[in-house]
């Protein structure tokens, strides 16, 4: 089996590979030297098996992300999916349209629903494919929970990296979409009047 | 000609004294922190009846005279209101008094410089954690230059967890140092880990930490605490430099003074060939020293004497607010 790392980040190590005949990601988490052996392995055995389940769960519910093909305690391997980050594409200076904005706020709208808090929702885990159609990737920092604030978090991270206009589109299409859009923006707009992102003069 | 800074942020009162980067004197008085807290009044009070004595030490350290100084920095922020205005006061009425250029300077820059300068870094990301604060920061040029804030807690900074926890342990102070003698030999027990990208929390910790001394060994859970909220701020760092792909890492703040979480720092500079650095520890705590530091880049960088009636103090004073002009 042929094997190719593609990206060295803090979290893992992701390689390019084929299991089952078919063209996958391998996310390895590696120990961490800096941390104590028992909560290093409860940190990357714990966002292992959440990843793959709620990678699963959102694909099971119409938001296109990739197929989990195999799980073990620290790895993962999913389905490979040709395209390019959103981030990379804004850096380039390329304008991303407005359907896709609608479209990304749509699929958080619908992990919402379903109870799945990303937790790095940003234009870096969001690949467009050559059509032009948006994947949701990385939930390795994800969680199943009913916390207003873990999702509201989400909507912050989009909103900080993208312009105006874009959030606008995004977040239409995202509140038409979230049952609990109401409360979740009201806690956004709570979050950012905490002091952090403004300077109270 | 050297440059004087006043640092009163908090509970120090430091006075330091600067000639072409070179560290002349860093002198400081701290006030006595007891379990109760501090009263910020109290404080100032503290700070007013030490700030002559302090000013004429430093001068005899430095071995100069107030002839020699063409330029004085004062803390602007941020910092306990009452604490800031001690150290503005001085620095205005030393600048009106001396005909000299005086510079409001950011606490948290300064704690960067100071690290940045001894370990003759040019561009690294910083970590700087202390009672009230911890941010991961570096310099960028858009859309002006300034240090920008790439991750940063959501609650309440790593060193006032510790101090509450140690509070509640009823340990004495200081409580960082003491926390870490208290977890010596202890054991791992799971506690709440909470990081998002490059951001963290810290309450959610504390109080599963403190309900946890009930049923547990207290230096089990302190044990437990420590690796854990360090272990965040590493895994937020670590992703930093991962994404920004700095060459060299450096913490500074008062909680820089922890010999493990430096430890930790060095693994992850390390797994990224990034540098590692840090400043001795009196740099670490507050002090003079950074501010007359940044105050002498801002002088030496053209930047305009702020006008006496401009000078003012700004309890929340952001890092990222400040434009970096050297």
């Amino acid at each position: 089996m042929a094997i190719r790392l593609i990206a060295k980040g803090a979290e893992a190590e992701v390689y390019r590979t084929r299991i089952f005949d078919i063209d996958a990601i391998l996310k390895d988490r590696k120990p961490k030297a800096y941390r104590i052996r028992e909560l290093d392995e409860n940190i990357r055995a714990a966002r292992t098996k959440s990843e793959a389940k709620t990678t699963y769960i959102a694909d099971s519910i119409g938001v296109r992300v990739p197929n989990v093909l195999l799980v073990k305690r620290y790895q993962l391997y999913t389905t490979y999916i040709e395209g390019t980050r959103m981030s990379s594409l804004m850096q380039q200076g390329k304008s991303i349209g407005n359907r896709l904005m609608s479209k990304v706020g749509k699929y958080l709208g619908m992990l919402h629903n379903a109870g799945i808090a990303h937790g790095d929702f940003t234009p870096a885990n969001i690949l467009i494919d050559a059509k032009g159609e948006p994947w949701v990737i990385d939930f390795g920092l994800s969680s199943i929970s009913d916390s207003i604030e873990e999702k509201a978090f989400d909507l912050l991270l989009m909103k900080r990296s993208i312009d105006c206009k874009s959030y606008a589109y995004f977040v239409e299409s995202y509140s038409s979409k979230a049952s609990a859009s109401k409360a979740i923006l009201a806690r956004l707009s709570e979050i950012e009047k905490r002091g952090r992102y403004n300077e109270r003069a | 000609m050297a440059v004087i800074g006043i640092e009163s942020s908090a509970h120090t009162l430091g006075i330091g004294i600067i000639e072409n980067g070179k560290i002349l004197a860093n002198v400081k008085r701290m006030y006595p922190i007891s379990d109760k807290g501090m009263i910020p009044m109290r404080v100032a009070d503290f700070h007013v009846k030490g700030v002559k004595k302090l000013l004429l030490e430093a001068f005899a350290t430095a071995g100069i005279g107030i002839d020699n100084i063409e330029a004085i920095g004062y803390t602007m922020g941020p910092g306990i209101g009452p604490c800031l205005s001690v150290g503005n006061i001085t620095a205005k009425t030393l600048a009106s008094k001396y005909r000299l250029k005086i510079y409001p300077v950011n606490h948290a820059v300064a704690h960067i410089e100071i690290a940045k300068h001894l370990n003759k870094f040019s561009d690294p990301l910083a970590l700087y954690v202390s009672g009230g604060n911890s941010q991961i920061l570096g310099i960028t040029d858009e859309p002006f230059k300034h240090y920008r804030v790439y991750g940063e807690t959501f609650d309440i900074g790593v060193g006032n967890m510790l101090d509450n926890f140690a509070r509640a342990a009823g340990l004495k102070p200081a409580w960082g140092s003491s926390v870490a003698k208290l977890a010596i030999g202890g054991r791992y027990v799971p506690m709440p880990y909470t990081v998002k990208g490059m951001d963290f929390a810290f309450t959610g910790l504390q109080t599963k930490a403190i309900g946890m001394l009930k049923g547990n060994s207290a230096s089990d859970v302190a044990f437990s605490l420590q690796e854990t909220a360090f272990s965040m701020l590493c895994e937020a760092t670590e992703r930093a430099l991962a994404l920004l792909g700095k060459r060299s890492l450096l913490v500074c703040g008062g909680v820089a003074q922890s010999q493990r979480l430096k430890e930790m720092l060095r693994s992850v500079a390390d797994s990224h060939g990034a540098k590692f650095g840090f400043a001795p520890d009196q740099y670490n705590a507050d002090n003079g020293a950074m501010i007359a530091l940044v105050a002498e880049k801002m002088f030496r960088s053209g930047k305009r004497s702020c006008s006496i009636e401009a000078c003012g103090v700004r309890q929340d004073y952001r890092a990222d607010a400040v434009e970096i002009t050297w």
